[in-house]
This record gives structure tokens, sequence and C-alpha cells, in this order.
């Protein structure tokens, strides 16, 4: 292009400044939204990436290489070469030396920088050859020499080597202990036994320094290792492919001289990952093509307005002659050069919108950088634009060139071929859409369903811009007989469909997606923070370190005393998971309102304690004996009586055999653990073996008359209701007699205090596997008796069931290490509740809220986009709104000469202003309220098959109704400003509207 | 010698969306290479399609128009612009329509100079002549006389051997539709220029060499040095001047008598 040209186009551009303007800002908003979403993804996904591997063990997120007697580090080398997330190897080597007295194995081992990873109590790090420095719990101190078997003198050039060398000295220069065991830094390394007070077989290491191995002759072999660490903080989405090929070659790493084993848990984490980031890719996908389409709608309209201004030049410029390059450079000169121009702006306009998002959404800081999936999806928006500018461009090149100059230029009516090929796309995304379920995966078969959102706008918005014309044109009719001039002539420009149907299209597809995106954003939200109070279970809770039911009570009983506002919780994981808790207190304190909406939470919990309970029988002391009755053995019959316990620190079943039943007293030993602490006697058994064939099938009984339990040298009775009914069950009766047992031949026989009911009393929110509990010992041995209907509950994020703590404790066996001790707290009583324990001595962890949780969804995958597609959608939503308003004025500025006649003829102000307003306003709101109704459409249809989690979850069922205040505000607040806009616009039209004015040309 | 505008039956039918409207009908004209001509006729007869015909921006639907011994319906449109660039001068009816606004006068006759060959001496001698030579004003903001001038600059930009201009008066006073019609003529004189010029104003034909009569999309009739003929068409008909109309109204019967030298037309009483 010449300077001449170049002048030419920027003179032009500067001519037609508003629309230059108005598309020079579609167009920059428009890639840097439509940008956003893959520069926002791509750090979604980083974050994503980054938070998994901080999540990781070191074994998850690095390699370790190893080798005997050859060095791993060349291999470790290539192995990372180009891929600049891996952090720069630790090599080291190990030899397993043994004390040469007690045989216990003292490694030596040398590994780059360990003195970084060491506190140095005392003396220097090695820094010569035969020099180490030795663990504080090894008890050598500096200056010392020590000799470990596997170590020796190395010979000197020429000399044999002897087969009892002797062993080298190593001279301890300094004294360590460890910083952190749990460093990545000693990944794979099980090395500090000492200090962790074990030494019975293995010493803490001797570090030193590689010279030692080339300064000594080793009579067992070095293990070499290189630890190769993924670096969290340099690591990025785009690496994962990288990462995905370093996974798979690991296991295949090797050396010629030696086998190579290389130890690691990536590939678990890549499947974590794996899981993470592909929940992005769906809604992202689903926002950035939407918007993109949007974009191009937008743009498509705007340049073409932009083209359609230069068409008397372009007229000129045929007229003149010239050629049809010439022509086309000349109509494409002005759009070109802006939408270049906007590409640029726009793409650096994204990047720091990305940035504001980026700090305010993803946890931890991620640096940001441009995708070339970023650069695409924001070029493919001028993409639009440019295809806008060619068609336009095309059209005045081919046209006979006195259409231009025509007095009345012929009306061309709008084919169906468009709107049909959109309808069509429509109607199969909505069947599609219909028959899956939620969509989970990007490939081409649900593309048309991706789409929904947006091809249901669009084709509201066609069927629209037809039918707004065709009812105009009916009312039309009745306003030439009746009303003033002014809907008369209003009606009339509508009528004629050419103005408002680019409008009407580009504001209900525009604020279709706004209010799709506004009631997802709300749906959405509302989900979250349901899923999140849920899950939560209360306002706040806090993990307590209690040993026992007991423990845990009486601190929250000391902690709120009034019993409203903290209830001691035992979760035990599941599926099926089980929630013990105090009824009382857990109907005050959790969020029945999320759970259970307008339920009487006391009346519902009331139910779980079941009838008073009869004493568990506690024993604590060395021996047991029972009494017994006069015994019946039947002939070649062996029976055996047996005693079950519940013993501390165990969650299975502690038997002793109480001896052959015959005598009148059978005694033995306690459990071991019976002695130091109480132990409960769950159960009587007998079981009979047979000395030689029998063929009765008689059955014996045996009465228990007396339980007494040895302790400190002394017998005492216990109280064990041997008499009472009540108090046992199984194949045992209770009466006068004592405890009888009823011994079959086969079977045995069980009599089991009844302390706790068969079928626990439960809450339950769903369908269970075997209707079986897990219990607190994990054993799955206790039914539970629904009670009320199956519905969410507080806390329980799966299937499962909340219980009585104090029956749920007698029904166990004991505590699983899995069960996890909480104090629920209620809303505002956090800090005091979490004060009274610490007052009591207890650590209490931060505590976990439901924002917590909502955050955590937020920043998911489904999550972030959804975020992405409000703040984009929106900001469309304006740009369009600014299009119409623009496009109208402009409609009404070229009939500028039409209103002057009008004028001259003797129509009054008030009534051009109000078809101009009428013109105007119906435009606009029908374009509004139509893309609003398209949107809820978009919303009741699409919404329930978009995920919202990156795992959905199972409880409570999520609500897809979206509340119509948001919505309401989005369309409120988009006809007030097109309102305000449309009677600025009016005003300054009227005001340019003169009779003189029809001295001059008609434009 | 070629003429430089040579129609032979020339027909023109616009088709609209529900009918054809047929703009010319067995136009027969021929024009010589540096005649000046008037196209006059009433509004609607079809001068304007007439002259978008000679100046290569419509070919016709039927019949053969012949530009300087080409004929125009044989030429591809890359030859068609050619010969617009390189022969053919147009002033449109609106001066504004002629000119790009936001450029200068040079600019404008730059940019017609663009299609055939720059030529910025001549641009400078022609805004010179149209007493534009230094003006620095955008188009847009020049009065409607000095617009006008600066379109038949521009329409001179390329030395065109046909200049066809639209009421090149029409919004013009007096003053400076004088200055307009002497530039016409000095183009014509000076360069032999052949000039048709679509015309209502009297001074305008008057100042040019033959008047052309368009009516109903026919040539009705011709005028050379002051006197004005009918022409016979094609087909033996002729169109009587509106002047007598009253003694053989529309729809009435004549007697076609033979005389030497011609026929006379004598009313036929009923």
């Amino acid at each position: 292009m010449s300077a001449r040209s170049r002048g030419l186009t920027l003179r032009g551009l500067w001519e037609r400044r508003g629309l230059s303007l108005a598309v020079l800002v579609v167009t920059v908003v428009s890639v840097a939204t439509s940008a956003l979403g893959p520069i926002f993804a791509e750090a979604a996904g980083t974050a994503l990436v980054r938070g998994v591997l901080n999540q990781a063990a070191p074994e998850g997120r690095g390699w370790r290489i190893t080798a005997r007697d050859a060095d791993v580090s060349p291999l470790a080398d290539r192995f990372r070469s180009g891929a600049a997330f891996l952090g720069t190897p630790v090599n080291g080597a190990e030899l397993p030396g043994r004390d040469p007295r007690g045989g216990v194995v003292r490694p030596v081992i040398y590994q780059d920088d360990v003195c970084a990873h060491l506190v140095l109590v005392k003396g220097r790090c090695p820094a010569n050859g035969g020099e180490v420095i030795a663990s504080q719990a090894s008890r050598l101190d500096a200056g010392k020499v020590v000799r470990v078997a596997g170590l020796a003198v190395a010979p000197a050039p020429g000399e044999v080597i002897a087969a009892r060398a002797e062993l080298a000295p190593l001279r301890v220069v300094g004294v360590y202990r460890p910083r952190d065991i749990n460093d990545p830094y000693w990944f794979g390394g099980n090395l500090f036994a000492q200090t962790a007070g074990s030494s019975e077989s293995k010493a803490d290491p001797l570090f030193t320094v590689e010279e030692t191995r080339r300064a000594t002759q080793a009579t067992v072999q070095w293990t070499h290792w290189s630890i190769v660490s993924i670096d969290p903080t340099k690591i990025t989405a785009a690496d994962l492919p990288r990462l995905e090929e370093l996974t798979a070659a690991a296991p295949r790493l090797g050396l010629a001289q030696a086998p190579v084993i290389t130890l690691s848990r990536v590939p678990d984490t890549m499947l974590e990952v794996r899981a993470q980031t592909g929940t992005l890719g769906v809604p992202a996908l689903l926002v950035i093509a939407q918007l993109v389409a949007l974009g191009w709608l937008l743009l498509y309209l705007t340049v073409s307005d932009l083209v359609a201004a230069r068409a008397p030049e372009i007229a000129l410029a045929r007229l003149r002659g010239q050629g049809r390059l010439r022509v086309w450079r000349f109509a494409l000169a002005e759009p070109v050069l802006l939408l270049a121009l906007a590409l640029a702006a726009g793409l650096a306009l994204g990047m720091r919108l990305a940035q504001v998002v980026a700090a305010a959404l993803l946890p931890g800081q991620v640096a940001l950088a441009l995708p070339p999936a970023g650069v695409l999806a924001g070029a493919a928006v001028p993409l639009g634009g440019l295809v806008a500018a060619v068609i336009a461009a095309r059209g005045m090149a081919v046209r006979p060139v006195t259409e231009e100059w025509r007095r009345t230029p012929r009306r061309r009516a709008r084919g169906w071929v468009i709107d049909a090929i959109v309808l069509s796309l429509t109607a199969l995304g909505l069947v599609e859409l219909l028959a899956a379920g939620v969509i989970t995966q990007t490939s081409g078969q649900t593309s048309a369903a991706l789409a929904v959102p947006g091809l249901l706008a669009l084709g509201v918005a066609l069927l629209a811009c037809r039918v707004v014309p065709f009812l105009a044109g009916r009312l039309f009719r009745a306003s030439r007989r009746a009303g003033g001039i002014g809907a008369f002539l209003a009606l009339r420009q509508i009528a004629r469909g050419r103005a408002t149907a680019g409008s009407l299209i580009v504001l209900c597809t525009a604020f279709g997606m706004a209010v799709f995106a506004t009631a997802a954003w709300d749906v959405t939200s509302a989900n979250f923070e349901r899923v999140a109070r849920v899950h939560n279970g209360a306002a706040g809770v806090l993990e307590l370190r209690a040993g026992s039911v007991a423990e845990l009570r009486a601190a929250v009983e000391a902690a709120d005393p009034g019993g409203r506002h903290a209830a001691p919780v035992i979760v035990m994981p599941g599926p099926p998971k089980m929630i013990a808790t105090d009824p009382a207190r857990f109907a005050h304190v959790a969020d029945w309102a999320a759970a259970r909406p307008g339920t009487d939470a006391a009346r519902l919990t009331a139910g779980l304690a079941g009838p008073p309970g009869t004493p568990r029988l506690m024993v604590r002391g060395e021996r047991i004996r029972l009494r017994i009755g006069p015994v019946k053995v039947p002939d070649k019959w062996e029976p055996t009586l047996f005693a079950d316990f519940r013993v501390p620190g165990s969650t299975l079943v502690k038997s002793i055999p109480l001896g052959p039943i015959g005598p009148a007293t059978m005694e033995w030993g306690l459990p071991p653990e019976c002695r130091a602490a109480t132990c409960e006697l769950r159960a009587l058994r007998a079981e009979v073996t047979v000395l030689d064939e029998v063929t009765t099938n008689a059955s014996m009984f045996a009465d228990v008359k007396r339980i007494e339990v040895r302790t400190g040298g002394r017998w005492r009775e216990i109280d064990a209701g041997l008499t009472d009914r009540a108090r046992w069950s199984g194949t045992a009766s209770a009466g006068e007699d004592g405890l009888s047992l009823m011994i079959p031949l086969f079977g045995g026989a069980k009599a089991v205090p009844a302390t706790f009911p068969r079928h626990l009393p439960a809450l339950v929110n769903g369908p269970i596997d075997g209707e079986l509990t897990p219990g607190l010992d994990q054993n799955f041995a206790a039914g539970h008796a629904v009670l009320g209907e199956r519905a969410p509950l507080p806390g329980l994020s799966e299937p499962g069931a909340i219980v009585d703590l104090e029956l749920a404790d007698r029904a166990a066996l004991g505590i699983a290490p899995e069960a996890r001790f909480e104090v629920w707290v209620a809303a505002g009583r956090l800090e005091q509740v979490a004060a009274a324990l610490k007052a009591q001595g207890h650590p209490v962890s931060p505590a976990r809220t439901p924002d917590q949780l909502v955050s955590r969804y937020t920043t998911q995958g489904p999550g972030l986009a959804l975020a992405l597609m409000l703040a984009a959608a929106l900001a469309a939503g304006a740009l369009a709104l600014g299009r119409a308003v623009l496009a109208l004025y402009g409609a009404a500025r070229r009939r500028g000469y039409e209103l002057a006649a009008l004028a001259a003829t003797g129509a009054k102000p008030g009534e051009l202003r109000a078809a101009l307003l009428l013109e105007q306003l119906i435009t606009l709101a029908a374009g509004t309220l139509n893309g609003a109704g398209a949107g809820l459409l978009a919303a009741r249809v699409a919404l329930p098959r978009v995920p919202e989690f990156a795992t959905a979850p199972s409880t409570p069922p999520l609500l897809y109704e979206p509340s119509l205040g948001p919505v309401a505000l989005v369309a409120g607040a988009a006809l007030v400003v097109a309102f305000a806009a449309v009677a600025l616009t009016a005003e300054a039209l009227l005001r340019g509207i003169r009779a003189d004015r029809l001295r001059q040309a008609q434009p | 010698m070629t003429a430089a505008v040579r129609c032979d039956g020339v027909v023109q039918i616009y088709k609209t969306r529900d009918l054809e409207i047929v703009a010319l009908r067995d136009v027969d004209l021929v024009i010589a290479q540096g005649e000046t001509v008037a196209l006059l006729g009433p509004s609607g007869a079809g001068k304007s399609t007439l002259m978008w015909l000679m100046a290569g921006l419509l070919r016709p639907s039927a019949g053969r128009l012949r530009i300087n011994g080409t004929d125009v319906s044989r030429l591809s449109p890359g030859a068609l612009d050619r010969m617009r660039a390189a022969d053919i001068g147009v002033v449109l009816q609106n001066p504004g329509r002629n000119l790009i606004p936001y450029a200068t006068a040079a600019q404008n006759v730059a940019f017609a100079q663009r299609a055939a060959r720059t030529d910025r001496r001549r641009a400078a001698a022609l805004l010179d002549r149209v007493g534009l030579g230094g003006m620095r004003r955008r188009a847009g903001a020049m009065s409607g006389g000095e617009q006008q001038r600066l379109a038949v600059a521009v329409a001179l930009a390329n030395a065109p051997r046909l200049l066809l201009a639209d009421e090149p008066t029409s919004q013009l006073d007096d003053d400076s539709g004088r200055a307009v019609i002497g530039l016409i003529e000095q183009a014509a004189e000076e360069n032999g220029t052949t000039v048709v010029v679509v015309t209502h104003d009297a001074a305008v034909s008057r100042a040019l060499g033959r008047t052309i009569t368009i009516r109903d999309g026919k040539v009705g009739a011709e005028g050379r040095h002051g006197e004005e003929f009918v022409v016979v068409g094609r087909e033996g008909g002729v169109q009587l001047p509106p002047e007598f109309h009253e003694l053989l109204p529309p729809g009435s019967m004549a007697r076609v008598e033979a005389l030497p030298d011609g026929v006379a037309l004598r009313r036929a009483e009923s």
C-alpha cells in the first residue's frame, strides 16, 4: 500500500470514526473475551496440575533412578533433557556399610548438596575424601574416627587387594540432625531410623563426599541414584504431553553395564491430573466456541455496516475504471487495518483480563502465557469480520455500480437458507442434548449439543427478526386508521425490517447468551453453596485428636455445656459413609436448612438414640472366672466355652478359651490389654467338638451363675445381669437359674449382652448396598433401621447414614483408624467453641467451612469455565447493545432527509420524537426480551447436562431452576441502558432535523 | 472516421422483483468524434440510462453499442474497466457523488488517475484550469460550485476521449453553472473530446452543438443549429413533439400524405 493510499485509508477511518470506533471496540472486546478463554483455561489447567503435584507425595512427583555400581547421572540428564519443568537431578550413592562390631547397618552416603537439607549441630560439612558427618542420634562426636565394614583402604597402585583389607578410617567432621524427613530430597530412602528411635538394625547414615568413594576400596557395591523431580512452580498445562511421554519412558530407562530400577508413582499422579484437567475441557470448549461465534456475529454486522458506509466510494472507484483487484483492495483496506489493530489490542487486553481473573480465582501465582489456542480463538473473531468485509465488498464489487445511484434501491428479500441451516442445527443439537446425559467429553459427537445455548439464542433471534416486522406490519395497518403519526412512522419503519433485522439478531443472540450465562452462574452458585453446606454439615467443623468416644464427648460437653452450639461427631468414610453423633446436639448444630429445608430436626433425630440401653459389661483385671451350674454333657461331646472381648486399640474381637464345659468353675487369663485398660465382654460362646460319630442331634444346657474378674489379686463379681431377661440375647436366656446357654451339636451357642439393638436406628440419605453401615470399627457388621424418608442429610457427601454415637460405640468392636473425630459447631459459635477446646488442651485444626468448599468448587474446571462465560457473555451483551443502538441511530440518521421532509410538511417534533423513540424501543425491547426468553429456555434444556462439578456429587441432588432475580437484573439493566441510549440518540437526531436540510442533496 | 458513440437498436430493460421496465427501446444514434451533444427529455425518459450505457456501466439488453468503434457488449468486465479508465470521463448529477468527501482536490484527481496513469503535472494543470489550484480543503467542505468544477477536473483526469455529464449544472447557481459549461466546452475544443451532457438546462443545450431528445425510451427529436427535427425511427415511427399534440392529440387518427420531399400528417375527422 502506497503512502498516498495509506493516507487516504486513515482519512477514511477518521471520516467514519463512529463506525470505525465501533468496529475497533467490538473487535477488541470480542477478541479479548475469546482469547481470555484459552489463556485462562491454560492458566487454570496449570493451577490444577500444580495443585495435584503439590499434594502428591515425593514419589508422586518424581523418579528415583537407581543402579548398582554404575553412575546413573548421565541417564538422568538425558531423561530430563528438554523438560524445563524438571528440577536439577539430585545425584547420590550409598554403600551399605556395617558397624564392624555390632553388625548394625551404617550406610555411607554422598548426595548432592546434602548439608542444605540437614541441620548441622556441630562441626562442618565434609569437604574431602574420608570425611563424614554423623547424626546426633548416633552419638558419634566430631573428631572421632569411624570405620564401616565394606569400605576398605584403597590399595596402592600395583598392590593386590587383600582378602581382609584394612577398613578405611572415616573422620567425623560434623554432627547433624535431619531437617525434614518428608523433604522430597530424601525421596526413596528410609534413612533416619536411629533419629526416629529405632536403632536395632540400622543406624543413621554417615554423609560424605564423592571423593570418599574414589579414595577408598569398596568391598560391597555402591548403589547410585539420581532423583529427578517435577518442579510444581515451573510446570504448566502445556507441559502435560511431555510429562506423559516421560511417564511412559521412565520404566524403560536402562544402562548397558547394569540393570536400572526406576521408582516412581508419577503415573498415579497423572491419572489425577488427567481427571482434574479433563473437567476443564468440556465447559471451556463450550464457552470459547460460543463466544467466538457471538464475536463473529457482532463483527459480521458491524463490519458490514462499515463497508456499507463506504459504498459510494467503492462505486466511485468502479466508475473511474479501477480494476477488480484494486477495488477489492480499496474496499477491504479500512476493515482489514482496523481488524489487524484490534487483534493485537484484543490479545493484549485478553492477557490483562486473564491476569485479573486468574488473580481473583486461581490459587497460587500462575504466570500467564499466550497459548496458540488463545491466538487462534482471538484470531477467529476478526476472521468473522473479515468474512463480513469480503461478502459486503463482493456485493459492492459485483453488483451493477448504477444501483448505488438509484433513487429507490431495489429491495431484496431475505433468504431462508441460512435461517433453515441454523434452525436445523439447533434442532439437531437439542435432540442430541436431550438424548445425552451430562456432557463429559469433547469429541465431535456432541458438538451440536455443546452449541445448543448459542444456537438456540440465534434460532430465536432469526425467528424474531421475521416475526417482529410481520407483527409491526399488521399493527402498522391499524395505525394508519387510528393513532398518531408517531406510531404509524415507527411501525412502518419496523415493518420494513431491514434496519431492525440486524439489531434484533445481535441483541437477541447476545442477550440469550448473557441470560444463559447468568442463569448458569446463578444455578451453579446455588448448587455450589447447597452442596458445600450439605457436605460440610455445619457452619464450622473442627477436627479433634481424641482417642475415644468418651474423650470426644467430654471435650464437647465442656466446650458447650448448653448443648446447642457444638456436637460430637465421628465420621467413618464410605461408601456408605457413617456419621455417629449426639442426636440432640446434632439437631441444633447441623445445617438442616441446606439438606432438608423445613424439617423439624429435633423430631427427626429424636428416634436415633433408641430405647435406653442396658449396662455394658466392662472388665479390667488379670483373670476372669465363671461359675457354672451342674451340666449334663452328652456322650462323646466335648463342649468348650469362650469369652469374646472388645479390647482397646483393636477393632477385632479378642477371644479367650475358658475351657471344656463341665467343671463348676471356669477360669482363664483376660487378654493382656485388659490389665491396663477397660475391656468389654461382648459374648460368651460355646462350641462342641465331637469325639466320635454320633447319631443323635441332641443339645445341652450350661447355666452361667456368676461372672467374676480378678483385679490386684482379688476376685470381684461383675453385674452381668445373668438373671435379667432384657440384658442378654442370642441362643441364651437369662432367668432365675442364671444365664442358660442352649448348646446344640452344630452351630455353637452364643450369648450376647443386649447393650444395643440389632438394627441401629438411622437417618439415611439414599439406597445403601446391603443396608449395612461401616460401624465405628469398619467391620460392616451393623445393620440399620431407617427412620423417615431417604433424603439428603447434613455431612453426607455420598450415600450413608447418621446414627447415635452411643449406640454406634456399643455396636462397634473399637474405633477404626479411618475414623475422624470432629466437633461440629453452629453458626457464629466457631471461635467460642474452638477457644474452649483449646483451653482444655486439645490441639484444634483450622475449621472447615462451607465457604472453603465453595471456593474449591469455584476453582475447579467447570466453575472456572462458568465464571469465564459469565464475564465474557455479559461483555458481549453490552457490546451487542452498543452495536444495536449505533445501528438504529445510523438507520435513523440516514432517514434524516425523510424526517426533514415530514417536518416541512407539518409533522410536529413531538410526533417525530415519538416515532423515533417508539421504533427504537420496540426493536431493543424485542431483541432483549426475546434473548432473555431464549437464554432461559437454553438454561432449562442445557444446564442439567453441562457439568458443574469436577466430580458430580451423588448427594444432594442438584437443582436447575434459576432464580429470576439475576436474570431480571440483566434484562432490566439492559433495557434501562437501552432506553437511556435511545432517548439520547433520538434527541440528538431530532436536533439535526430542519426543513432547510431539504436543500441539500439526498444522501 | 469512427463514431465516438454508435447505438444500433439499443434496448435496455430493468428487471425488478415483479416486473420488467423497458427504459430504452430501439435507440439508434450516432455521435461523431469531437461532437458536443445535449441529451434532453423529461424525467424517466431514459437519458441517464443511455448515459450509463455509454459509460460502460451497463450492458445493453439488446442491440449494439459501440464506443470509439468498440462493441461494449463483447468486452470483458476488465476490458470495460480499462476502457472507462482510459477513454471515458463521467460527471454524476450530484456534485458530492463525484468526489471522496474527506480527500483534497488533488487526492480526488489522483484517485481518478489510479486506474490509468498517475500524472501529477496534468492533475495540477486541471486543478488550475478549474480554479482550484492550491486548494487544501477537503472536498466535502467545498461549495457546490467548487465541488462540481472539481468533479469536471476529476472526469478529465485521464484525458478521456468521451466526456459524459449528468445534469452538471442542476444544483448550481448561474455563475457556477456557466463556469462548468465553459470548462466542458474548453475540454471539447482543446482536446477534441466528445461531450455528451444530460440536461434540462436550456443554457447548457444552447452551448452544445447538438441536442437529442429522448422520449419514452426512444430518440424523439434532434436539434442542430437551433432547429428541431423529429427522427424517423427504425420501424418508420416518429414522435410528435409535445407542442403539436394540440393539433394531433395522442390517440387521434391522421392521414399520411406523400409530398415530394417527405410526408404530411393531417387529422382525420371521424
